[in-house]
């Protein structure tokens, strides 16, 4: 890949000297290459001509990684010409100013005013360097706060970072602990706590999960009510829908007859994509419905692009709450009931046993709408899942048996939420709320392994100030108030495991990264947990405590008897000491997708494998290359680094398995998720889950999926006792031509007598 | 009986040609509809283009809006008439829906953009009115015109004027002027502009890939069994038509681009065109006419796998059309 470099008069004075800084001290990277473009945008401003060296480095991405901080580094003097056109010099300043155009509350502004000196002397001034370009593209467009008029930036980045710790600290020794972990990526708390710490109406939660409203029409009205002002505030929501009636069934009220779910979930569709998230985000939404509701088949054609577009809702998310039974008859080849909740309401309130017998006894007394075959159902299941990517499987009974909230009769967790990590009891009056963070385990490793000490105390800080957002919050609904107080529940999560496995130079799916992945989901959960205890020490435990299997002298943990840890002794003491001061928050841990901090950070997503060495990110502020930087140190360092194997990856589009003269071992390892037997991520999620009170984001991923494969898939994650699993992804069937790859064939074997590469 | 035997062949089995036939399969599987695009952020960011890229998006709105129906029209008036295998017409079948799914995203995006009804019908005037757009239709009329006395191919001096056909409207039409009107899509979207319109450009790109790929391959079966017709005068036909084609699809990136706007210019387009047009050449097996490099780096990004991120655009990658019963015992 070559770029022409127009033959008109060099870019002088300042735009040149800014790219040759911006690339001072980056391995490979060449101003020249980057004022390419500069030059053919001749006339445009000064500020145009950057603009211009930003795009032109961001461009140059797949060709040298550096380049990607080349383009940080111009967008980072970008931003501070903006705050400064805005007024903006200092972290007090910024406050100020966005103080004074309502963004943010009094009290952190006053805080920040009072200790001025303080808080900008905590400013690490070479903290930006860390970003690469897609992060700081990502803040910049979405994150930085802004001038409610001008739209210019009105804090930068290290601003933005101790404006979040501020607004959740109440000194500025716990300030300087809270930004240090941003500032040094470690930590980010999820989107919601970054947009909104510190602003006035401070909604810090990311989730929120909503029962089923109740069987007539002021419910679901209500409902939709509280889902959009919900949706306003930045927060995905999972709604469940199983209590209302099924089509065919008599409304006593007109003697008609329902049109069944598929009408409402229309009208919820249009409203989820009316509320925008403040422009900062669209508002999402996932309905959950448990396979024995008659409409289940209805509800599963939701998103298919054919059929009556009546029938169809484009925004909606879709999962299966899927009840052990189920998963039985469809093993056994039994027949299936559906009923409808009108008729047998008890369904949706019970697990295990007890839904088994009340299932059992609606069958017998004949009380379904009629019965299928169960494999045709879970045939359906599969197929959705192939089509659409959507219809998530999640697992009832898996789902309540470990929860620290089920202890008491009565209480179930009716279904999961936006990103199916997320397991609370829900009720009439209890909508529940999660507030997230993820620690980013690349900046806890080196090629000597992980940094342990290190680890525990991140989490320790990240676990007190999770339990922060808890009271500094503002609630949309009184429903989600409630709740998040008397059970404060946390969501820690992690990203970059794969970073993990590529620094240590682990396949996926090797035995060696299975137990490190597991030793690092036990560690976290133990030094949260000891965390928690120490706050309900200081605090007092939830208010909820008595009504949790912890205060029946139950961790999660010990619902696994094939859980191995590692560290018994650690795990006595603290389950002495939890039996002494209690725990703060009744659930700790969940592993959300991380996509966008992910982004921030530089690190793959939470848990997951990477998709491919090189794939375009598409948002809302444009479209980004990302390459495997593991992958092309290691080339580098074989002297592989170049134009024809360049092309050759992006021709395979992103695998590198074609390239025969690597060595296997990183054949191996630079495997991508379609690469990687499924199995294998499905073992590491299992081998996790003793360690996860909540659960995980667990994307599957099959290149092209049949229903015999997706079949036993799913089936093996339930035996697994996985409690929920998230998209399955798939590929196109076409593609576009690639305009940028020569049409010539190429030969890999001899790129030297390859022309179109030269 | 080679491809372009006169005739209305019926036989699927045995099948001549599996490949044509897979064509379709896949084709189906990406089925998507215009009802799946959210234009909405568009007009947002058409209320702040500058004047200049004011101008440039309207013009280009009104090329798309004639676009789509002139290729469906050549398919239904040349390529189905003769091309004489039915798993081929199957293909063309499906081609042409794909192509009316097109007119109807243009028709959407136009309807959206400009809400005037007088625009409106401006915009499909274009074809008389603007000089750089009609110059662009004479060239394909010319070509679709070039067919309309021939009933059968039976010479063959036919079968060239067929090839020729065939190769204009995949080579030129399809696989130059949309290929430099989308370039101009995904300019604006590296500047973050026009998301809606680029989304449902990566489908209308994706089929047309297609559409040139099947094109391709119906040249390369021609090919192989009459490897006669393709002698130095073709050769010197179809590159001078993509000579043509290159000038024609200039003056109107002259006309979109007038004194130039950052970081797209007349001049840098020159370089793509000509670059793609060598792209068709080396595709079709014939020497490369220019030689130029690709200026456009965005256009890399077009090259490269997504990955969506579902808060943000809907993830167009998945499958209609999957196949296999319920099973517990498959690898995966």
């Amino acid at each position: 890949m070559t770029v022409t470099m127009p033959a008109e008069a060099p870019a002088t004075g300042g735009i040149a000297a800014e790219v040759a800084a911006a690339c001072a001290g980056i391995e490979g990277t060449a101003p020249e290459r980057v004022l390419g473009a500069v030059r053919s945008g001749d006339g445009a401003s000064a500020a145009g001509l950057r603009d211009l060296a930003i795009g032109e480095a961001a461009a140059l991405v797949a060709v040298e990684p550096g380049y990607s901080r080349v383009a940080a580094r111009l967008l980072a003097a970008r931003i501070r010409d903006e705050t400064a056109e805005a007024g903006v010099r200092s972290f007090a300043g910024s406050v100020a100013a966005a103080h004074a155009e309502g963004l943010l509350a009094d009290a952190p502004a006053a805080f920040a005013a009072a200790n001025a000196a303080a808080l900008d002397a905590l400013i690490d001034q070479g903290a930006d360097d860390r970003f690469g370009y897609f992060g700081l593209r990502t803040l910049y467009d979405r994150y930085l706060l802004r001038h409610p008029r001008t739209r210019l930036v009105l804090e930068r980045p290290q601003h933005f970072f101790l404006r979040v710790a501020v607004g959740l600290s109440d000194t500025v020794d716990e300030a300087a602990e809270l930004y240090r972990l941003l500032s040094t990526l470690s930590y980010l708390p999820s989107s919601p706590t970054l947009f909104n710490s510190a602003a006035r109406r401070p909604q810090l939660s990311s989730c929120f999960l909503l029962d089923s409203p109740q069987d007539e029409l002021e419910a679901i009205y209500e409902r939709y009510g509280q889902v959009a002002r919900l949706s306003k505030y930045a927060g995905g929501i999972g709604i469940s829908w199983t209590r209302v009636r099924s089509r065919g069934s008599l409304i006593r009220g007109t003697n008609g007859h329902s049109n069944g779910i598929v009408p409402w979930l229309r009208t919820l569709d249009a409203s989820v994509a009316a509320v925008n998230q403040g422009g900062r985000r669209k508002g999402a939404a996932c309905v959950y419905l448990e396979p024995w509701h008659a409409d289940v088949e209805e509800f599963l054609e939701l998103r298919d692009n054919t059929g009556e577009d009546a029938r169809r809702t484009h925004n909606l998310n879709l999962a299966n709450w899927i009840p052990d039974e189920f998963m039985r008859r469809v093993e056994a080849d039994a027949t299936w009931s559906l009923f409808d909740p009108k008729e047998v309401p008890e369904l949706t309130d019970l697990w295990g046993d007890a839904f088994d017998d009340a299932y059992r006894a609606a069958e017998k007394e004949g009380r379904y709408v009629r019965q299928i075959p169960a494999r045709k159902l879970y045939g359906r299941m599969m197929r959705t899942l192939a089509e659409t990517g959507n219809g998530w499987m999640t697992f009832k009974d898996a789902a309540n048996r470990a929860c620290n909230q089920t202890a008491e009769p009565g209480r179930t967790v009716h279904l999961s939420n936006l990103c199916t990590e997320i397991l609370e009891v829900t009720g009439e009056k209890e909508a529940a709320v999660c507030n997230l963070g993820s620690v980013n385990l690349a900046a806890h490793v080196s090629p000597a392994g992980i940094d342990w000490e290190r680890l525990r105390a991140t989490v320790r800080t990240a676990v007190r100030f999770l339990d922060r957002t808890i009271d500094r919050g503002f609630y949309p609904t009184p429903e989600a108030e409630t709740a998040n107080r008397k059970w404060r529940p946390v969501g820690l999560g992690v990203m970059g495991l794969a970073d993990v496995f590529f620094t240590l130079r682990l396949p996926f799916d090797s035995a060696e990264a299975r137990e490190l992945s597991t030793r690092i989901a036990e560690e976290i959960a133990l030094a949260a947990y000891a965390a928690s205890a120490d706050l309900a020490e200081a605090h007092g435990p939830l208010p909820a405590y008595a009504e949790t299997r912890t205060a029946r002298g139950q961790l999660h943990i010990d619902h696994f008897p094939d859980a191995a840890p590692t560290r018994p002794a650690e795990w006595d003491a603290l389950r002495a000491r939890i039996a002494e001061v209690g725990l703060r928050n009744s659930l700790l841990i969940a592993i959300a997708p991380t996509a966008t901090i992910a982004s921030i950070t530089g690190c793959y997503e939470c848990i997951e494998p990477q998709v491919s060495n090189l794939f375009k990110r598409e948002t809302l502020s444009g479209e980004f290359l990302q390459i495997n930087g593991y992958l092309v140190e290691d080339l580098k360092s074989l002297g592989l680094w170049n134009d024809a194997v360049r092309e050759a990856i992006k021709r395979a589009n992103g695998s590198i398995q074609g390239l025969v003269d690597l060595p296997g071992e990183m054949l191996d390892l630079y495997r991508t998720a379609w690469e990687l037997p499924q199995k294998a991520l499905i073992d590491l999620a299992a081998a996790r889950t003793p360690y996860i009170d909540q659960a995980h984001s667990l994307n599957l991923f099959m290149e092209t999926p049949t229903i015999g494969k997706l079949s036993s898939m799913y089936a093996y994650a339930w035996r697994s006792g996985l409690k929920t699993t998230y998209y399955l992804r798939s590929r196109p069937a076409t593609r576009i031509a690639q305009t940028t790859v020569a049409a010539a064939v190429c030969s890999l074997e001899n790129p030297e007598t390859c022309e179109a590469c030269q | 009986m080679p491809l372009l035997d006169p005739g209305m062949d019926l036989t699927l089995r045995p099948m001549r040609y599996p490949d044509f036939y897979e064509r379709y399969r896949a084709a189906i599987r990406n089925t998507w509809t215009v009802e799946e695009v959210d234009l909405a952020s568009d007009l947002a960011d058409l209320a702040r283009l500058t004047p200049a890229e004011l101008h440039l998006v309207n013009r280009l709105v009104a090329f798309f809006a004639t676009g789509d129906s002139i290729v469906a029209n050549n398919l239904v008036l040349n390529l189905y008439k003769h091309v004489n295998a039915p798993e081929a017409r199957l293909y063309l079948s499906r081609q042409l829906f794909e192509e009316a799914v097109h007119v109807q995203f243009y028709l959407t995006l136009l309807d959206t953009y400009l809400p005037d009804q007088d625009e409106r019908a401006r915009a499909f005037a274009a074809i008389e009115h603007i000089p750089s757009i009609r110059a662009k239709a004479e060239f394909c009329f010319r070509w679709i015109d070039s067919l309309g006395a021939l009933d059968e191919l039976r010479t063959a001096a036919d079968r060239r004027a067929f090839l020729l056909n065939l190769i204009c409207f995949a080579a030129c039409i399809e696989g130059l002027f949309f290929y430099g009107a989308f370039a101009y899509v995904y300019w604006l979207r590296s500047r973050g502009l026009l998301n809606g319109l680029a989304s449902g450009t990566n489908w209308v790109f994706r089929d047309e890939s297609m559409h040139m790929e099947f094109a391709f391959s119906v040249v390369d079966t021609v090919r192989a069994e009459e490897p006669e017709l393709f002698d130095a005068e073709l050769t010197a036909q179809v590159t001078t038509m993509l000579e043509e084609a290159v000038e024609a699809e200039l003056a109107f990136a002259r006309d979109l681009c007038g004194d130039g706007l950052p970081g797209m210019g007349a001049g840098d387009m020159r370089a793509y065109l000509e670059y793609v047009a060598d792209q068709r050449l080396a595709r079709l097996g014939l020497p490369v006419r220019y030689g130029t490099a690709n200026p456009f780096a965005f256009m890399e990004l077009q090259d490269v796998q997504e990955l969506s991120n579902f808060f943000e655009r809907r993830v167009s990658a998945y499958q209609i059309g999957v196949e296999g019963s319920v099973s517990f015992d498959e690898a995966f």
